[in-house]
């Protein structure tokens, strides 16, 4: 226990410096960043916008760049990220309305993912060299193909082709989002095919993580015990495979990390409204309050992950719990 | 090669072959738990197959405790895994017959019974597995799951086997399990990594005794011990043997050691047994010159220290067709003989011990000194309460 909270305030600290890095870095552009963005608008800028500007960047420019500082971290406890310039909407807001698309998408395949491949990984591991070993080259081929590719040959042939799967967008354009049958029904339906896509081009690496480590264990002592035990196969298997996940769950930690930020070829080539679409308008516009909020929004994100997995391993490995025994 | 002049124990025909596995048979007239024959396993097929256990006839009495002693390589592992079945691809047996004869169980309802361990189907060799042969392995770091509770490596055994009892049966019989070999309740909450060595050993050894099998398997238990915890636990296996009854086949390169524990030895060499004696015999006696050797190469455990001979060379290679007796390159007294047969493992000395070498063919003039030593009818009485109450102290 006390190791974790020692890791947790080494995590807030982290977090402390992310932030600061994130509220200096435009500072230390050349030149004073809030004219630099007034000057790109070309008097085409509404007082709002100027004010926008200055709220993004500390509270405004009368004050020294501690009071700005301060003034900044006070913003970002409210949940106040600034204003976009492009969209002239809260950046919360935004962000608000976008990440859940990400979240939902992202996250389902990667645990959808994380579980077939750990699963499949699991047997041929167990039942190495056997004729479903040649699921591997079929499964690495998907994932060596770029994903662009893929999506939109996907899309093209079973969308636009065979019209098995809806395309473009996350729900029916009929309907309202809320929560009825006739929309969550659309929203599983629009997603299928993304979701088909990320799993599988991101299948491979589970599979063959575990599978490698499946077979390292099968050849444990503990593993030859299970069977001297006289336990049922499944049981024997689940022994190697207790021990085998260790390394997939942490990767499948840090990969949630990335569920935020990670999707940004899925949404355009599936026009799905998401993190990955607005950050791409955010930096074609050069939107900085924007930018700066994803950027925050993602950076708290791996922070998180990487703590879950701190968290799960220490859950799922004793051996990690004893650094202060010792 | 062939051991067909071994003397035949008279059950043998008792069980036919073309009977099923399982044969609910009365208790037969002998007191045999194992019984092997003309056992082979080769590792990998083909013409580059290594043939690690060649032609093995073995046999394991009732609360007897079989020392199977030989270097690494000689076979002595494989053959007592293959017998098991517990032994995985690319390891075929190729030849023989091993019977496991179980005595009626009160705990789990069953009868006297024969069990063919190699036509036996997955779920009777479950059936037998742990309940009627345990196995202790040499790390036991390795051998418990690291991410497990040692209450969770006991409870497992419990509930798989013994289906009628429930958590608390279940805790009660662990913690009783640990008392046996001098450990505390407390232990139970620990994982692998949280105890000592020893104390890793001593809860295998705890675990191999949860259902009170007839036969325990201790491969190179002590190797990765102390010498101190090596005694140690030696003295409690002895004490344990005695209470329960349960045979042991105990592998170890470590001569001196299994003197200590075994009622009868077995040596091992490229995979057949050269010699097998009671162990006192063996050791103050030896009538092989791999056995021999193997005890000048280790200290003796009593008396006077004496200069350590190592035996020069290295095993054969076991891939190649072995022509002749397999240790005669290393053997300090190889016939002329030697080169061409292979000395078959024969009773000498009315049958009390067997021995495979030419030099044993009768004409005592052929018999370098060292293999002409008489074993004192004492040694046995000697040595067992001395090293009893030298561990208890």
């Amino acid at each position: 226990m006390r190791m974790l909270l020692r890791r947790l305030s080494l995590y807030l600290v982290t977090a402390w410096v992310a932030i600061t890095a994130n509220f200096i870095l435009p500072r230390l552009m050349p030149g004073n960043p809030v004219e630099t963005l007034i000057g790109q608008l070309q008097g085409r800028v509404t007082p709002q916008q100027v004010r926008a500007i200055q709220l993004a960047f500390g509270m405004g420019l009368k004050q020294n760049l501690v009071q700005q500082y301060f003034g900044y971290l006070g913003q970002l406890m409210h949940g106040n990220l600034g204003v976009s310039i492009t969209l002239s909407a809260p950046v919360s807001s935004i962000l608000r309305s976008a990440v859940p698309w990400t979240v939902g998408l992202i996250g389902v395949s990667t645990i959808l993912s994380f579980l077939v491949g750990t699963l499949a990984g699991t047997m041929l591991g167990w039942t190495r060299g056997s004729r479903f070993d040649s699921l591997i080259p079929l499964t690495t081929f998907f994932q060596a193909v770029p994903y662009f590719f893929l999506g939109t040959v996907v899309l093209l042939i079973f969308g636009s082709n065979l019209h098995w799967f809806p395309v473009l967008g996350a729900y029916s354009s009929n309907l309202n989002p809320g929560w009825s049958w006739a929309f969550v029904f659309s929203l599983i339906r629009y997603g299928e095919l993304p979701v088909i896509t990320i799993v599988l081009s991101s299948v491979a690496g589970w599979m063959l993580g575990m599978r490698n480590m499946m077979i390292t264990m099968v050849a444990e002592d503990f593993v030859l015990m299970a069977v001297a035990k006289g336990l049922p196969r499944r049981k024997v298997i689940m022994h190697a495979a207790r021990n085998a996940v260790l390394p997939s769950v942490a990767n499948l930690s840090l990969a949630i990390g990335l569920v935020v930020s990670g999707a940004l070829l899925v949404e355009l080539v599936f026009n799905y409204p998401g993190v990955g679409n607005l950050l791409l308008q955010a930096v074609l516009n050069e939107d900085y309050p924007l930018i700066q909020g994803i950027f925050l929004v993602i950076t708290m994100t791996v922070l998180a992950a990487n703590l879950l997995a701190d968290v799960m391993y220490f859950i799922l490995d004793p051996r990690t719990r004893t650094e202060a025994a010792i | 090669m062939s051991t067909s002049s071994l003397p035949r124990a008279p059950h043998h025909d008792v069980a036919p072959s073309d009977e099923t596995a399982l044969t609910s048979a009365k208790p037969e007239s002998n007191d045999l738990v194992l019984e092997v024959k003309d056992f082979s396993v080769d590792y990998g097929w083909g013409e580059r197959a290594v043939r690690a256990v060649r032609n093995v006839d073995l046999d394991v009495h009732r609360s007897q405790v079989l020392g199977i002693a030989g270097e690494s390589g000689s076979g002595k592992s494989t053959l007592v895994y293959a017998v098991t079945r517990l032994l995985r691809s690319p390891a075929v047996i190729t030849g023989g017959d091993a019977r496991l004869f179980l005595e009626a169980d009160k705990d789990i309802g069953s009868d006297a019974r024969t069990l063919d361990l190699l036509g036996a189907s997955e779920r009777e060799l479950r059936s037998i597995r742990w309940s009627q042969v345990s196995i202790v392995l040499q790390s036991a770091l390795n051998a418990l799951n690291p991410v497990l509770r040692i209450s969770a490596e006991f409870d497992e055994v419990l509930r798989t086997h013994r289906r009628d009892m429930n958590r608390h049966q279940r805790r009660a019989r662990a913690v009783e399990l640990l008392e046996l070999v001098g450990l505390n309740e407390d232990r139970l909450a620990r994982f692998p990594h949280e105890l000592s060595g020893g104390q890793r050993q001593r809860i295998m050894i705890a675990l191999a005794l949860a259902l009170d099998p007839q036969l325990v398997i201790m491969d190179e238990p002590t190797t990765a011990l102390d010498v101190v915890t090596q005694r140690e636990i030696i003295g409690e296996l002895r004490d344990l043997r005695a209470r329960f009854g349960f045979a042991m086949i105990f592998i170890t390169h470590d001569l001196a050691l299994l003197v200590e524990i075994a009622d009868e030895i077995a040596v091992m060499y490229a995979g057949t047994i050269v010699e097998r004696a009671p162990a006192a015999s063996l050791h103050d006696a030896p009538r092989h010159p791999y056995t021999l050797g193997l005890l000048n190469s280790s200290p003796p455990l009593h008396g006077e220290h004496r200069e350590l001979v190592g035996i020069p060379g290295s095993p054969p290679d076991l891939a190649q067709s072995l022509v002749g007796c397999s240790f005669r390159a290393r053997c300090p007294y190889a016939l002329e003989r030697c080169a061409r047969e292979a000395p078959p493992l024969v009773g000498i000395e009315d049958g009390g011990r067997m021995v495979a070498c030419w030099l044993h063919d009768g004409s005592p003039t052929n018999l370098p000194e060292p293999l002409r030593r008489k074993a004192s009818p004492t040694a046995r009485d000697d040595l067992a309460p001395r090293a009893a109450k030298e561990v208890r102290s």
